[in-house]
């Protein structure tokens, strides 16, 4: 019971919309709507889910006083202050919210990210090795884009690189983007199709 | 051992100080350098141009608009955000019907904050005539809204970020599903317009254009070639590329040279954006990083080599000593 | 001045962040931390104003539909994910969610295969359209597993390989294009926005 009820609901939800592609009618669009209004209803509550997933992860480090534990204090004081300060104060432009957000989330967001430019620098010293006939090729290709990419490639070897480039792009890589895609593709198709029938069921959680 | 050999047992932090170097330096002595444009931004740029008004028409009575999507954080904002500026600029200066809208709740202030970028140098253009930020929409409601919208937009999308009901808004006006509001940008680091050309695409027909990180771009020619991307802009190459068909065309003091051609992209007093005043850093900020860029990827080629001669010259004295 | 403390407190939290080249350290764990707690925060009144009260208090307590309380009542299921004698009512949310999977089926289908395979199938009138479509098969035909690679089928399927390596430098080097754009955004915002030394 507690599995076949939900889905049963995903079975027929899903015919339903199946329907929905298919037949312009206004039965398929009333169905739409109220698909629509339930979705809006019940969607703020998935947030819940994540925050109760990180109160829980930091109070419980700093219950079992795990190494670093101090820090779990600083993401917890951190998010209640931040929310707090979006009730007190409001989330439009210049707000403590707001504020919070640009000159603290924003810039540690985009560094994180940076740090990468630093370890691809130093996995192209270090590891990228033309060690067979396919790691030359894959080094190659790799090397002509991304002097197609940048202004100076143009300078060193005249606007032929950029024609290569385009050419790599357009053609072999096409195709082999293609080919994956397909793969891709046709494994999503089985996967929705593996739902919709009731045979994947793992995104039910496990248990009874 | 020689230098080559000892150069592999470098300390990665010294790489970290040559990668820090390669970059700062380029910017803060800033050159010219030509931007070269290529297809897929052209094609995405063209189909915008076509939206603009015509000279004896009014924009709010236009039937074309454009829809811009931001699907992702701060993470990806330094490829990303250039290109939402120059689009937006390029939408306000040619008084291009333009609504914005995202999933994530990190990408809320980011899209204010491009609006407000650009707004400030067009005093002329209205929230809610010329533009609409339809602001942060919860992602559970991606597919319902992006369905919705192929058949009624104020309906789908209710309330913009200002809390106004998007039917009582002017810039509705002969407005009303994806048949006017005919292409959706989506500016993403992980979807590349995914949901938008399965869904708003396949079953509405509508103009799909991707605003990518370099990292996806070499995945989305097969979606180009189809035609389920009208064009792409790809990494801070396709911010530079856009910024620069704005200052060329869009923005061109002659209304008579507002119209793409391939011979204006060639004529070279356009090259000189970087040191030109008259261009205001925000709207070059990625030709601007693309000097940068040069230099970083020679730096990076020369470190393939560099670690490939090494790797050779050590397998070929292994070889030796059998 | 206000906008100077503004930016050199982002300034500052940017090299807390990058400290972790030399190594890890106090500085950038306190970072870290920090920025998973703001990030947090940030989603709770946004979650409230744009979600909560347009689509569950206004239609409720001001538009009176009551029905609405069904769909409420499902979406609060979602917290007994965490708890594991009731966890099976989260499903329930999960489950309606899901159903949209109905109009994947054929939609995706359409997207992602049939459109690609249009694409595949044009005529060949260039030996640019000749390649793609023999890189498209070899790679199809690489990815069919129920057949040993070996003889003249290995060979033909090294092809593909080989085309996928192409494919594989070219989103390799637009990585490297990509991560570096990274860095030069960061850069940017300290020799400009808070050393001021581009104008």
């Amino acid at each position: 019971m507690k599995r076949s009820i939900p889905l049963a609901i995903v079975i027929i939800l899903g015919f339903l919309f199946v329907g929905y592609v298919f037949i312009p009618h206004k039965i398929s669009s009333d169905f739409y709507e109220w698909y629509m209004e339930w979705m809006k209803a019940m969607s703020p509550f998935g947030v819940i889910l994540g925050i109760m997933s990180i109160i829980m992860t930091h109070t419980a480090r700093i219950q079992h006083k795990v190494p670093n534990w101090q820090y779990s204090i600083v993401t917890l004081i951190a998010m209640i202050f931040t929310a707090y300060a979006g009730f007190a104060w409001g989330t439009q432009e210049g707000t403590p919210f707001m504020w919070l957000f640009k000159n603290v989330q924003m810039p540690m967001g985009a560094t994180m990210f940076s740090l990468l430019a630093f370890y691809i620098a130093s996995a192209s010293y270090k590891a990228f090795r033309a060690r067979s006939a396919e790691a030359t090729v894959l080094l190659l290709a790799a090397i002509i884009v991304m002097l197609g990419q940048v202004p100076v490639g143009v300078s060193l070897f005249g606007e032929g690189i950029n024609d290569i480039t385009h050419w790599i792009l357009n053609v072999p890589n096409l195709a082999s983007k293609r080919g994956i895609a397909l793969g891709v593709g046709l494994g999503m198709v089985a996967t929705s199709l593996r739902i919709l029938l009731g045979i994947e069921r793992t995104y039910l959680g496990g248990g009874e | 051992m020689n230098i080559f050999e000892r150069l592999q047992m470098l300390d990665r932090r010294w790489i970290f100080l040559v990668v820090a170097i390669a970059i700062i330096v380029p910017l803060i002595i800033p050159f010219n350098s030509k931007t070269y444009t290529t297809e897929p931004t052209e094609k995405l740029y063209r189909l915008i141009d076509s939206f603009a008004p015509g000279q004896d028409e009014k924009p709010i009575e236009k039937d074309r608009a454009l829809l811009l999507v931001f699907t992702h954080d701060a993470s990806t904002m330094s490829e990303l955000f250039p290109m939402e500026v120059a689009i937006l600029r390029h939408c306000f200066a040619r008084k291009i019907k333009v609504f914005t809208l995202t999933f994530l709740p990190s990408a809320a202030p980011i899209m204010d904050y491009a609006i407000n970028t650009v707004k400030e140098e067009f005093p002329e253009v209205k929230s809610g005539e010329h533009y609409v930020n339809f602001g942060y929409k919860i992602g559970a409601l991606m597919l319902p809204i992006i369905l919705g919208m192929g058949e009624d937009i104020s309906e789908a999308v209710d309330i913009d970020a200002e809390g106004r009901k998007i039917s009582s808004l002017p810039i509705m006006k002969n407005i009303k599903n994806y048949n006017e509001m005919n292409l959706i940008m989506d500016f993403s680091g992980s979807s590349a317009g995914g949901a938008w050309i399965v869904y708003a695409r396949s079953k509405f027909g509508a103009n799909v254009g991707a605003g990518v990180t370099a990292v996806m771009a070499a995945d989305q020619y097969p979606y180009l070639q189809t035609g389920q991307l009208t064009g792409m802009l790809a990494g801070l190459k396709g911010a530079a590329e856009y910024e620069k068909l704005v200052d060329v065309f869009a923005t061109n003091q002659d209304p008579a040279k507002r119209e793409f051609s391939r011979e204006l992209l060639k004529d070279t007093k356009y090259d000189d954006a970087i040191t030109n005043p008259n261009i205001k850093t925000k709207f070059k900020q990625a030709r601007i990083g693309m000097n940068a860029q040069s230099v970083a990827h020679i730096m990076i080629i020369v470190f393939i080599l560099i670690g490939n001669i090494g790797y050779f010259i050590t397998k070929y004295k292994q070889k030796q000593q059998g | 001045m206000f906008e100077i403390v503004s930016n050199w407190v982002a300034a500052f939290l940017t090299l807390c962040i990058f400290s972790f080249l030399y190594k890890d350290n106090p500085f950038y764990r306190f970072a870290e931390y920090l920025f998973v707690g703001v990030t947090a925060g940030y989603t709770i009144p946004l979650t409230w104003e744009m979600a909560f009260i347009p689509y569950v208090y206004r239609p409720l307590f001001l538009q009176h539909k009551f029905i609405l309380l069904i769909p409420a009542f499902i979406g609060i299921l979602y917290i007994f994910t965490f708890n594991r004698k009731l966890n099976w009512l989260s499903r329930y949310p999960i489950a309606f969610g899901m159903g949209m999977v109905g109009m994947g089926v054929p939609l995706s289908m359409h997207a992602s295969v049939l459109v690609q395979m249009r694409g595949a199938m044009i005529p060949i009138e260039s030996i640019n359209s000749l390649l793609v479509f023999i890189g498209t098969i070899t790679i199809l035909l690489y990815f069919y597993f129920s057949k040993a690679h070996t003889g003249t089928y290995g060979k033909v399927v090294k092809i593909g390989i080989w085309y996928m390596m192409i494919g594989f430098g070219a989103s390799f080097g637009y990585t490297v294009m990509a991560r570096i754009s990274l860095l030069i955004g960061r850069i940017q915002f300290l020799v400009s926005d808070v050393l001021h030394i581009i104008k």
